[in-house]
Order: C-alpha cells, then sequence, then structure tokens
C-alpha cells in the first residue's frame, strides 16, 4: 500500500467508526501522552500520532510500532480537551493499516485468526466451551432447553477457557444459583463477543463476530445478559446496539449489587484488608464506581482501603485491547508492565487482597505479584470470588 | 519464476478424532503447516525474483471440500492460480501419489515446485524427493530460504545440530520447505472473505492406481500411559521423587 492508499482506508475506516473530522480539533495539549500508560516509552503518543497524521507521516508511525503501545485504557479519550476518538478510532484504524500490511505482532495474529477459525483467541475447541459447567456441583442450565430466562449468562472466552479466569466463571455461576437468579449460557453456541477484535483493528473479524451472535441472541427469550467480561461488557453495551441489539446488559458487579440485601444475609465475616481496581472498561468507560466498592464494603470485618489512583484515573492493567496479547512485543519498549506497577500501588496503600470487577485483571496481576516478588503479601480476586468466600466462609 | 506451491489438508487437532480399527475420522480438517509456509516462501520468492505462483491443493474426494479456506488464504496472500487436485486412491503406498502428481505437473513448465517438508498425518516426509525423481530433477529438503541466482536456486538448508548449509540447486527443482524466512503473512478477516468469493479455482481429478503392498491393518490409539500424582508437602514429594527416580534407574 503507497501512502496515499493508506490515508484513503484510515480515513474511511475513521468515518466509518467515529466524526472523522474531531483529530483536526487537536490542540497538540499533550494531555494524552501525559496520561498514557506506555507515553513515557512509545515513539509516537496519540498527539503526535495526530501531526504524524496531519504532516502525511502515517507511515513512519506505522513503523514505529506505537500503534501497538496502547492498552485501550481509554485515559487519553477521556481526558481529552477536544474529545478526539484516540481509543476506539484512531489508534484502531492505524492497527487494521498494519494488519493490512500482514504484519502484526505474531501473538496478536495468532489470537486474531483463532479468534477467526474457533471463535476464539486460545485455539480451543468451540465444542469445548462449556466444559466448565462439568466442574461445578449445581446445574448451569443451556438456554436452548430451558427456554425463557431472565439473565443470559456470557462467561466470554477467558472466562470459559483460560483455567485460572475459570475459577471466576464458576464463582459468578454459582453466586447467581445461590441467590436464585433465573439464568442460562449459550454453551457452545457462545462465540467471542469480540471488543479486542475491534479494538486490535480487525474491524471485519468484529463485524462478522456481532452479526452472528446477535443471530444467535434472537433465537432466544431472555431479559437481559450479565457478563463479567468487562470488555464484553462494553462491546455488548455501546457496539452492539449499532448493529441492532436492544436488549439490557449488566456487569456482574451490577447484578450483584442489585442482589446486595439477599447477599447481605448470607455473608460471613472475612478478614481482609481490601482494594479495589477499577478496570478501564468498567470504571472509566462505563462509569461503575459505586457499585463493587458499595458490595465490598458491605462484607462483615473487610477493611476497605483505596489506591491513590482510582476511579476515573486508575491505572490499567495492560490487558485490553489486545494488550494481553502483546505482552512481548510491549516489553521490547517498556522495562516495568503497568500491571506490576499497580500491585506495587496495592501494597503501598497495605492491601492483602486487590479486587477487581475485569476478568484479563486477575492473570494480568497474578503475573504481576510474581514479576514484583509480591507473591505471598497479596492475593488477587475477582469480586464474584470475594463475595462467594464471605458466603462459603 | 513459474513457482509452485503444494498446499495439503490434515486433520485439525484442536478438534477430537474419532477413531475405529478401519477409519479416522477427524472433525475438521486444517491446512498442514509446513505446507502454509510452503505457499508463504513460494509468495516470497516471487516478491525477490518476479513471476507467477501457482498453487496446488492436494485433497481425497472426500476432503475436497476442505481445502477451499485454504487456497483462498494463498489467494488473498497474492497466489495468482489456484488448481486442486482431487486424487482417487485407495492406495497407502506414497510413491504412487507422487507418480500421479508428477503426472499431473510434468507438462506445466514450472521452475520450482514447492511443498512442506511433511505433513502431520504423514510423517515419511517422502512427497517432495519422490515428486522430483519421478519428475526427474532435483531435490533438496529442509530449506528455510530460497534466493532466485543466475537462473538456478541459493536455497538455505537446516542441518542437523543447529548448522546451515547454502546450496546451488538448478532449475527446474523441487524444494521442501520447513519454515519461511518471515512469519505467515496476516490476513485481516474481510480479505479472506473477499478473496473466498474472488477466488477461482480449478479442478482436476488425478488417478492414483490402486497398487498391492502396503493396507491398513487396523487404527488404534496408544495405550494412555499411567499417571502417579505424588501429594504432601513439598518435601515428601521430593522424597518421593527421588524414589521413583531411583526406581527407574534416572539417580
Amino acid at each position: 500500500m503507497d501512502i496515499s492508499e493508506m490515508f484513503e482506508t484510515y480515513f474511511e475506516r475513521l468515518s466509518e467508526v467515529a466524526e472523522s473530522e474531531k483529530y483536526k480539533q487537536c490542540l497538540q495539549c499533550g494531555t494524552c501522552g501525559g496520561s498514557c500508560p506506555y507515553g513515557i516509552a512509545s515513539p509516537f503518543t496519540p498527539r503526535k500520532m495526530i501531526l504524524a497524521l496531519r504532516a502525511k507521516l502515517i507511515d513512519e508511525v506505522l513503523e514505529s510500532g506505537a500503534q501497538w503501545l496502547c492498552t485501550s485504557c481509554y485515559t487519553c479519550s477521556y481526558r481529552c480537551p477536544s474529545q478526539i476518538p484516540l481509543t476506539d478510532a484512531i489508534i484502531p484504524a492505524l492497527r487494521e493499516l498494519s494488519l493490512l500490511e500482514g504484519n502484526p505482532p505474531e501473538e496478536l495474529a495468532a489470537a486474531l485468526m483463532n479468534t477467526a477459525r474457533y471463535g476464539n483467541p486460545f485455539r480451543e475447541s468451540p465444542r469445548k466451551r462449556d466444559s466448565w459447567v462439568k466442574e461445578v456441583e449445581f446445574e448451569v442450565p443451556l438456554i436452548s432447553k430451558k427456554g425463557d430466562v431472565d439473565v443470559l449468562f456470557i462467561p466470554e472466552c477467558f472466562g470459559a477457557y483460560h483455567r485460572r479466569c475459570r475459577e471466576i466463571t464458576k464463582a459468578l455461576a454459582e453466586l447467581m444459583y445461590l441467590i436464585g437468579i433465573d439464568f442460562a449460557i449459550l454453551g457452545n453456541e457462545e462465540r467471542c463477543i469480540g471488543d479486542l477484535t475491534r479494538l486490535s483493528g480487525e474491524f471485519g473479524l468484529f463485524e462478522d463476530l456481532m452479526e452472528k451472535n446477535i443471530k444467535t441472541f434472537e433465537k432466544y427469550s431472555f431479559n437481559r445478559i450479565v457478563t463479567h467480561d468487562a470488555h464484553a461488557f462494553n462491546a455488548l453495551r455501546r457496539e452492539y446496539p449499532k448493529a441492532g441489539f436492544e436488549k439490557d446488559v449488566l456487569h456482574h458487579t451490577q447484578l450483584l449489587y442489585e442482589n446486595l440485601d439477599k447477599l447481605k444475609d448470607m455473608f460471613n465475616e472475612l478478614d481482609y484488608t481490601v482494594t479495589y481496581h477499577d478496570s478501564c472498561y468498567v470504571g472509566r468507560r462505563n462509569g461503575i464506581f459505586e457499585e463493587p466498592r458499595e458490595v465490598i464494603k458491605a462484607i462483615p470485618g473487610v477493611k476497605f482501603v483505596e489506591m491513590k489512583r482510582t476511579r476515573e484515573n486508575a491505572l490499567c492493567c495492560g490487558g485490553g485491547g489486545g494488550g494481553v496479547w502483546l505482552d512481548s512485543f510491549i516489553r521490547n519498549y517498556l522495562k516495568e508492565r503497568p500491571a506490576e506497577d499497580r500491585v506495587k500501588e496495592a501494597a503501598s496503600v497495605g492491601a492483602n487482597v486487590i479486587v477487581t470487577p475485569c476478568i484479563l485483571d486477575v492473570p494480568m496481576f497474578e503475573d504481576a505479584l510474581k514479576m514484583t516478588g509480591l507473591e505471598g503479601e497479596l492475593v488477587v480476586k475477582d469480586i464474584s470470588e470475594l463475595v462467594l468466600e464471605a458466603i462459603k466462609g | 519464476m513459474k513457482i509452485c506451491a503444494i498446499l495439503r489438508v490434515v486433520p485439525d487437532l484442536v478438534e477430537d478424532i474419532e477413531i475405529n480399527e478401519e477409519e479416522l475420522i477427524p472433525f475438521a480438517y486444517i491446512a498442514n503447516e509446513r505446507d502454509e509456509h510452503a505457499v508463504e516462501e513460494a509468495l516470497i520468492l516471487k516478491e525477490k525474483a518476479g513471476g507467477t505462483v501457482d498453487v496446488l491443493g492436494v485433497v481425497d474426494e472426500d476432503t475436497a471440500g476442505d481445502i477451499d479456506d485454504a487456497l483462498a488464504m494463498a489467494y488473498a496472500k497474492g497466489a495468482d492460480n489456484l488448481i486442486k487436485a482431487i486424487l482417487s486412491r485407495k492406495t497407502y503406498r506414497r510413491y504412487e501419489v507422487a507418480k500421479a502428481l508428477a503426472g499431473f505437473l510434468k507438462d506445466k513448465n514450472y521452475d520450482v515446485i514447492i511443498p512442506g517438508i511433511q505433513a502431520i498425518d504423514a510423517f515419511a516426509g517422502t512427497l517432495g524427493g519422490m515428486l522430483a525423481r519421478c519428475m526427474r530433477i532435483p531435490y533438496i529438503g529442509g530449506a528455510i530460504e530460497i534466493e532466485a541466482q543466475d537462473g538456478a536456486l541459493s536455497v538455505k538448508k537446516e542441518l542437523g545440530g543447529g548448522l546451515l548449509g547454502e546450496y546451488r540447486v538448478s532449475l527446474p527443482a523441487v524444494v521442501g520447505v520447513v519454515s519461511a524466512e518471515r512469519p505467515l503473512k496476516f490476513v485481516p478477516f474481510a480479505r479472506l472473505k473477499k478473496a473466498m468469493k474472488e477466488a477461482k479455482v480449478e479442478e482436476v481429478d488425478v488417478e492414483v492406481p490402486e497398487v498391492e503392498g502396503v493396507k491398513v491393518t487396523r487404527y488404534y490409539e496408544p495405550p494412555k500411559p499411567e499417571i502417579t500424582l505424588l501429594e504432601g508437602e513439598p518435601e515428601e514429594i521430593a522424597d518421593k521423587l527421588v524414589e521413583v527416580l531411583r526406581e527407574v534407574s534416572v539417580l
């Protein structure tokens, strides 16, 4: 692709996903680069990317690899005084050019190709997606068998296949069972919701996944979707409606908060000092700050401490936007991963448990604990694991 | 340069394979990884030396449809022509397969024919060599880089022990590829879908004569190894492990 073709393709995509003229309003203030977890290491911060776009140096940005140094944490977009869609458009559209050139970072390329073939990035059989249900002692019904339900539960790829994250899925399913929520799963009919493919710039694959998923949803009768995958929550809530999907979508922190009175009656005391990590796509992007805090604080015995960077200013775990597949690539630019910085921050405020609302955080932070030598001092739990522990004692 | 890459499909091991004494029944097929590298290397050679790349998909009658995605992927990456050779075969003698393919390829005037060095469902790795023998042209396997050089090829070949060799190979030739010199090119989904719509595949039937000699007596799974989990405190486990290692004479 020559530079003029690159520009044409780039702005065509930009106009499809956002207001393509918005980038012209960039003040070059640098708030984005100063807010970015990778700002210090990136050869092109978002500010500089826009400057390069204006100077028609798009090829230099792509050659630098800066388009992959983004965890889609949304801090730049949130703080941008001109409200330029950096996370949802400027950067993914640059990434798409790399994909079209055929040379994205290898791990990410494999994850995307696996998602296209198997409906999950792990190269696992789609027919084993619901194999976690065999590991629980209660019934997890299939919506195809149960018929009308209140809640369609979407475990999403990490929740269905990742060994650690399956524990979170099982904990949340057990909570729904204990609370008496009328829920069911799609089982092996479920496939990747696709938010990471979208943010990675694989728009064609995202559209295909969205189309197929909506067709599957339309086969069944349910009132709302619940998921503990923050990115699935984001895509279902913000992107799927653009393709005609109109059901309510709840993050599991919201579901737990909705049922807090019932939960309170079941809680036992826990002797933990807990800090809560505001994950990007629950907090900053979708405004859920109070519900998880209320749930945690309702557990007797728990001492709740805040980290210094909280709520809209929370630091990303580094896993979003395909970041979970870019670890070795990013390592070439940055010595300390954001997750390592974050667990150190949690330790510095005296917490012995980091509670998260996002399934990607758990493996990211557990790896970071090993890297920082904090393993043993701190543990990472999804909020559903903490709540289940409070019930089971 | 007129280049032909050979592409086969093999059972997709992500899915379970049903097995009984008479047959293996894979749930799905996928492009043979070494052949994907062969296609990639063929396209790299085209970039370097100019010319065309034909991709010859080799399938049996019952897997004829399973190679279409892989052929479309090759087309999306820049292959010029797609051919699907449907083998009618009952024989398991690879030589007969190579001979039949050689019969099809002999008057096509390819300068280089590039298969992957082996397929996961036939470890023998004999197709390239036998094909070259049947066509009476040179064969070199284990290639990791191919350059065009003064009307011949310069081929980098992987040797044992981490060593490399560089060979000059006259044309026409068959070159068996281990891996392409760059990672497989990524193809975005939308481009693949477009290729699936646009790609034209020429189908040819290739007769493979039935020859006595080798026949399947049974398929079976090897017995599962016995697994013992050592349990207890780390010190206890270490003691038990030492005991086990002594029993099997490792210590």
